[in-house]
């Protein structure tokens, strides 16, 4: 089965925050997705990539932290006892402990919108589609013809230069 | 439980975007994307920070609920709705009968259309076209510039020409920050191998997605762009036949340009000279372009001939009437272009027709049935200084903060002080409304539906997702009651009897050519709305303007030669050795009003920062995080520092929506009337914490607390 997941074209992000404010609203006022800026040049949004071996889910000493059917990684709070651990095998430093509740939480893909058949929301508000939600084969295939159509474009020019004898 | 989804318009920036209210028995709890409406200007429903966030600002606690009257300033005691709209009514109409230029009214780009239309009838049927609005402040100079050029003051194209076009040339416009959205196609057309060319003296998020990045100097946009068309020239890169069959006045632009060599500009802008060569080739050579600008380039006191220039630039490449290129000038609010349409301005009637037009103003004689003024009234800079000479008496102020929003502001409390009469109409408290004598409580866009006009010219309607709280009405009911009472109680458009906003849009249709197949039917049926000009109902609405001929009484584009170069009034010298320029955050909206009664925006963008460059600040001793004080020949402003290299040394940029106007320069551009804002003269030094906080204090309080008293 395919998987889906947020894919982030950093090229694109112009740091507007949307995915943040997004995110927060989904979330009941607090933001899974993180924006990033490099040297005042570029930024970049960081939220769960939710990896295909992912340590988490193999730390969780409690099973709080389990695969959804779509493959989203999810958190059950009822089970989760903030022992911090996926926070410190986690790669990109992204569960988070609340500190009233004293569990961890984390991007869920937008469950809920999810099952109305709906992206989740930082990808469906990115006003320049640096995040998108998809499948990663069909991305990289995406890539891949437009690169290619451009690499056509690019030729079928030169051969009209070259016929015109310039 | 009743769940609703409520499809709006976003009640923020110039693109329009839609999306829906989800509501609950008539109460917003959330939004979602428009992902089922195509054609909207917003494809796939995509929002920025500002749209994702825009139920909040609903839900703030101080929204107004009750009309006031104040006691003193500041102090309002709460009075009914007949009370207000009967003193209100009587104060206009003994002003009126005295002298109606002792009136000045303020329309609103925040607001829709119809109260647009109708204040500004208001103000001409009382006799006076002293009617104006924020346009004055961000775009009079691209209506005026490219008027002169072209014959029409609007946007000529579309997003979709933006997505279309080959190279984009955007100038004075931080397009990324101030119009997310709308920057999408600007990315769309670089994905499928268009040039972007980025003028800006700071390198702004705009500038990350470059291929040429011009870093000039503030106000010193003439030089650069005449050195623009002077290699353009001398290279022969123009379209020839554009320019000989569709323009006139070419001779006067080569003339005008010679002296501006790249080695010139250079000197002038800062510029280096090859990257104007570079820039200009990328720019003639595409074959299809858009020129985008916004604020940076006409807040100048040369502003309109910055625009006639971009005009003059667009047309000798032969960038007009066609898909995929055109000039598109970025309106900030969304409902600029409608309020100009609508005629909240002190020059023309609905339409563009002019005031001083003898057969125009018989027409709407006619059509009002009153005699009209035909004179041309103030703008607002101008009735500030007509208050201060005791001409003007009383304002009429409609979703408008010109405490905040105009140059100057120092000036402007002044005389909002000064002033006998003044009523505010808004939906929260604003600095401004401390001055009013009355104040009466607007719905705000979302609670209220009616037709707004977004950026490239597209109509759309906004349907209303919830309701007003405690007595708040929406600002097409009070503007028609108050025209009731003030007399103006007759059928049809003589009077102002209207049942709803489809009323009052009925008459715009019947009064403005462009508007005249734009009826509240079609657009109730039609959600990705209608481009104007749109001359009958069965017209499909206009994507392309001029695709024959311009709107010039000769029907060619008029190029400007601009031979003098003239930099901002006021250049840095030995006792204000910094230049200032001023900005804005993404997440932030303008004055303030709205954003910053949303948390989720208050937490990311929570206060200004100024800009300078390492190099001015090691020699000011001063480093990120500190607090420093800006001063010109208007005021003094305590403020944060960050050091950065995205900034030109020697400049100082600040983001305006904190108060920052109290330093900005007030000169106005001769034609456009527009004040100088993005350039003036500045010295900085640096200030303790303490002092930045007793400076603060004379500071307008961006979210007042205005003081309910008893009777």
């Amino acid at each position: 089965m395919a998987r889906k997941t947020i894919f982030i074209d950093f090229s694109k992000c112009i740091e507007c925050r949307a995915c943040e404010v997004a995110c927060e609203r989904e979330h009941n006022g607090k933001s899974f997705i993180n924006v990033f800026e490099w040297q005042e040049m570029a930024a970049m949004a960081l939220n769960c990539r939710h990896c295909e071996t992912a340590p988490c889910v193999e730390v969780c000493p409690t099973n709080a932290l389990y695969r959804d059917k779509d493959g989203a990684v999810i958190l059950a709070p009822q089970r989760c006892i903030g022992c911090l651990m996926c926070g410190i095998v986690c790669p990109f430093g992204i569960p988070e402990l609340d500190l009233i509740n004293k569990v961890m939480g984390k991007c869920d893909l937008c469950a809920q919108r999810r099952a109305e058949g709906k992206e989740p929301a930082c990808a469906a508000t990115c006003p320049t589609d640096a995040l998108i939600f998809g499948d990663f084969d069909e991305i990289q295939r995406k890539r891949r013809e437009k690169f290619t159509e451009r690499a056509i474009e690019v030729a079928k020019k030169a051969e009209k230069i070259s016929l015109l004898g310039v | 439980m009743a769940e609703k989804l409520v499809p709006v318009v976003c009640p923020y920036c110039g693109v329009g975007c839609r999306f829906y209210i989800k509501t609950v028995d008539g109460y917003p709890v959330g939004i979602e994307y428009a992902t089922d409406i195509p054609g909207i200007s917003n494809e796939n429903g995509k929002l920025c920070p500002k749209g994702n966030a825009a139920v909040e600002y609903l839900l703030a606690k101080d929204r107004l609920k009750k009309p006031l009257k104040a006691k003193e300033q500041g102090k309002f005691v709460e009075i009914s709705w007949s009370e207000a709209i009967k003193e209100v009514a009587e104060r206009l109409k003994a002003y009126a009968k005295d002298d109606p230029n002792q009136l000045m009214f303020f329309g609103s780009a925040r607001t829709f259309n119809e109260p647009n239309y109708l204040i500004q009838k208001l103000a001409r049927m009382l006799g006076t076209n002293n009617v104006d609005h924020c346009a004055r402040l961000c775009h009079a100079p691209t209506v005026t510039g490219l008027k002169q050029v072209f014959g029409a003051g609007a946007m000529t194209n579309t997003y979709k020409d933006i997505e279309e076009a080959n190279v984009i040339f955007i100038i004075g416009h931080n397009y990324a920050e101030t119009h997310p959205v709308g920057f999408r196609y600007v990315l769309k057309a670089k994905e499928r191998g268009a040039k972007v060319i980025v003028a800006d003296p700071r390198f702004t998020r705009t500038a990350w997605h470059a291929d040429i990045f011009l870093q000039h100097y503030p106000g010193s946009d003439v030089a650069l762009i005449n050195g623009l068309i002077h290699v353009i020239i001398k290279e022969k890169l123009y379209d020839p036949k554009f320019v000989r069959e569709r323009c006139v006045g070419f001779d006067e632009v080569v003339k005008a340009v010679e002296k501006f060599t790249p080695e010139f500009v250079e000197k002038v802008t800062g510029v280096p000279a090859e990257l104007i060569v570079e820039a200009a080739r990328t720019f003639a050579t595409a074959g299809k372009g858009v020129i985008t600008w916004a604020m940076g380039l006409t807040q100048h006191t040369h502003g309109t001939e910055n625009v006639k220039l971009l005009g003059t630039l667009a047309a000798i490449c032969g960038y007009q009437g066609k898909e995929g290129a055109g000039c598109s000038p970025m309106r900030g609010q969304n409902n600029v272009q409608g309020a100009c349409d609508m005629a909240a301005l002190p020059n023309v009637f609905p339409g563009y027709q002019a005031v001083t037009s003898e057969e125009k103003r018989k027409f709407f004689e006619e059509f009002w049935g009153v005699e009209l003024s035909g004179e041309v009234g103030l703008t607002t800079v101008e009735a500030a200084y007509a208050v201060d000479e005791g001409k003007v008496k009383a304002y009429y102020v409609m979703g408008e903060n010109p405490v905040i929003s105009e140059a100057n502001a120092n000036h402007v409390m002044h005389v909002l002080e000064k002033l006998e009469f003044m009523v505010v109409q808004d939906i929260v408290p604003t600095p401004t409304m401390e001055f009013a004598d009355i104040v009466l409580p607007a719905a705000a866009m979302l609670e209220n539906e009616g037709s707004l006009t977004n950026t490239e010219r597209r109509v759309q309607w906004s349907f209303q997702a919830a309701k007003p709280p405690g007595e708040a009405r929406p600002d097409w009911w009070i503007i028609s009651e108050i025209g009731k009472a003030v007399g103006f109680d007759k059928d049809g458009s003589k009077g102002f009897i209207y049942n709803d906003a489809a009323d009052v849009l009925r008459e715009i249709n019947a009064c403005t050519p462009q508007y005249r197949g734009i009826t509240p039917e079609r657009l109730k049926a039609n959600l990705a709305g209608i481009h104007w000009p749109c001359p009958s109902p069965d017209h499909p609405g206009t994507r392309v303007l001029y695709k024959e001929r311009f709107l010039t009484p000769d029907g060619k584009a008029h190029l400007a030669a601009v031979p003098e170069y003239k930099g901002p009034v006021e250049l840095p010298d030995e006792e204000y050795p910094f230049l200032l320029t001023t900005y804005r955050y993404v997440g932030m909206y303008h004055t303030l009003t709205m954003t910053a009664r949303s948390d989720a925006l208050n937490k990311r963008w929570p206060e200004p920062l100024a800009e300078i460059h390492p190099d001015d600040a090691a020699k000011l001793g001063i480093k990120t995080g500190d607090w420093i004080k800006i001063e010109t020949r208007r005021g003094v402003y305590p403020i944060k520092v960050k050091v950065t290299r995205t900034i030109k040394k020697g400049v100082v940029g600040v983001p305006w929506h904190w108060a920052a106007n109290v330093l900005t320069n007030d000169a106005l551009d001769p034609v456009a009337k527009i004040p100088e804002t993005k350039a003036c003269a500045c010295r900085v030094a640096k200030i303790s914490e303490e002092e930045a906080k007793k400076l603060m204090e004379k500071l307008p309080s961006i979210v007042p607390r205005i003081e309910v008293v008893k009777g």
